[in-house]
């Protein structure tokens, strides 16, 4: 049964990747647009346990680390998704400021987004990769953290409905 | 039985962190089974990438619009005259002659420095949240398109190929943090090293600190050895700002690219370089300034109401 959950929502994470690469990343977006993919992968860790969102995590980076315009070493996006998706399944699993509050998990998944960012810079930093000038590694951030923020509630029905229906729980929302 | 459940997370969790490190060990010791899960992906996504640029391209620039709206704002005021079917005619024909002329005025760069060229479109922008500026285009291996080789713009230097794969290739643009490139300036044929910054100002750094930069100094690429990565007298830019801080060990100037990335819809590869160097053919032509008409009022004060 578990298996067949993960697998539907492995092939989940690779739909939302492919959209993400081949449709999003066509906009140009001011202030650096925004990823379908984190924001998924965000949201799914929060409706998850700690290790379910772990391993979503790890997917996700892993995904995130084969794409063309990843510039770190591979691993470098999926140790940081592992880390920040078992952070928010850890927050978010029988949280009752985010049940049943969209608002709140809007923020949740903004800021997350936001320290996910950082975290790349600072370890990118350590491992060689060049982020660009200051301000625009903060116009960047920020910009991002926006589009989250704007993005997030539109897509966050739908991605709660997909895990209500993989993982037959109810949703928190 | 809690515990047990809690002791395999755990485990789980070690398994997962451990591989990831595992992968970034491998990658920075150049494995190259890493480098071909990478272009794998891309050629798994490239078909995906080439139809989504098709879907998406009436509504590619709709936010670079927004931002110059009030530049285009007569192009709009006339757009607005026609009928919707026509408008949505319109917009299709206003891409495709968009990258008409930009391929028209790459042909022209190209054809003035008898570059050897090949053609292709951008058929994706790299995501931003790795921090690099890049972009892929429709035309790989294939094609003849090989690792570091030169990318032009209708207006001069866009980037260097990072990367090919068989239908498809990467473009590192000039723009990205890791982008560096020797330039000479035109004219008093100083050499420095021009920095990407992620945006359209790169940084440069002159090599001898005896040399001085002025504002408006036009930057060529001076050309590497085989003409790879980059062939020479390819415009970049020109300095809009020359940091004159005391005790500096080179003099450091800020460069405003000459490219648009933000509307680039076609690029040329370089795929052969002439034997005799261009020199300074390509430096682009200064602009003319639009003579703006200035019109006098003379105000007749009427005379004060008496009653």
């Amino acid at each position: 049964m578990l298996i067949r959950q993960l697998s539907l929502a492995a092939s989940l994470f690779f739909v939302v990747y492919l959209i993400q690469e081949s449709v999003i990343n066509q906009f140009r977006l001011p202030g650096g647009g925004f990823s379908i993919l984190l924001i998924f992968t965000l949201v799914w860790a929060i409706l998850s346990t700690p290790e379910i969102a772990a391993l979503g995590g790890f997917l996700a980076g892993l995904l995130m680390d084969l794409s063309q315009s990843s510039s770190g070493p591979i691993g470098q996006w999926t140790l940081l998704m592992i880390a920040a998706c078992y952070v928010a399944g850890y927050l978010g699993s029988g949280n009752e400021i985010l049940a049943g509050n969209p608002l709140g998990f809007t923020f949740f998944t903004a800021a997350a987004t936001f320290f996910i960012e950082i975290a790349y810079v600072v370890t990118g930093a350590l491992l060689g990769v060049q982020a660009g000038s200051f301000g625009q590694v903060l116009i960047t951030l920020l910009g991002i953290s926006l589009w989250t923020l704007v993005v997030t509630p539109i897509l966050l029905p739908i991605f709660s409905r997909l895990h209500e229906l993989i993982f037959n729980t109810r949703s928190p929302l | 039985m809690r515990r047990g459940g809690e002791g395999r997370g755990r485990l789980l969790l070690i398994s997962l962190i451990v591989t990831a490190l595992f992968l970034i060990t491998l990658d920075l010791r150049g494995v190259g089974l890493l480098e071909g899960a990478r272009q794998a992906t891309q050629t798994v996504l490239s078909p995906f990438q080439r139809a989504g640029s098709v879907a998406v391209s009436p509504f590619k620039n709709f936010f670079s619009d927004i931002t110059h709206l009030g530049r285009t704002r007569n192009e709009i005021e006339k757009l607005r005259a026609e009928n919707a079917k026509l408008k949505s005619v319109l917009i299709n024909r206003k891409n495709a002659d968009a990258q008409l002329k930009q391929l028209k005025n790459l042909l022209d760069l190209a054809g003035t420095a008898g570059y050897k060229v090949i053609n292709a479109r951008v058929i994706s922008q790299g995501s931003s949240q790795s921090f690099a500026q890049t972009i892929t285009i429709d035309a790989g291996a294939t094609a003849g398109i090989k690792k570091n080789m030169t990318v032009l713009s209708e207006s001069g230097l866009a980037g260097v190929v990072k990367d090919v794969y068989p239908r498809t290739a990467l473009i590192s643009l000039a723009t990205d943090p890791t982008f560096r490139i020797g330039i000479r300036i035109a004219g008093t044929q100083q050499i420095g090293i021009l920095s990407g910054r992620g945006n359209r100002s790169s940084n440069l750094q002159l090599i001898d600190n005896l040399t001085t930069v002025k504002v408006g100094d036009i930057l060529l690429s001076r050309g590497s050895v085989a003409n790879r990565p980059f062939v020479p007298g390819v415009p970049v830019g020109y300095v809009t700002a020359v940091d004159n801080s005391a005790g500096a060990i080179a003099q450091s100037a800020t460069v405003h690219l000459y490219t648009d990335f933000a509307t680039l819809g076609v690029v040329s590869i370089v795929v052969g370089a002439p034997t005799i160097n261009p020199g300074d053919a390509l430096v682009p032509a200064k602009p003319q300034p639009t003579p703006v008409p200035t019109v006098t009022v003379y105000a007749t004060p009427s005379p004060s109401p008496t009653n």
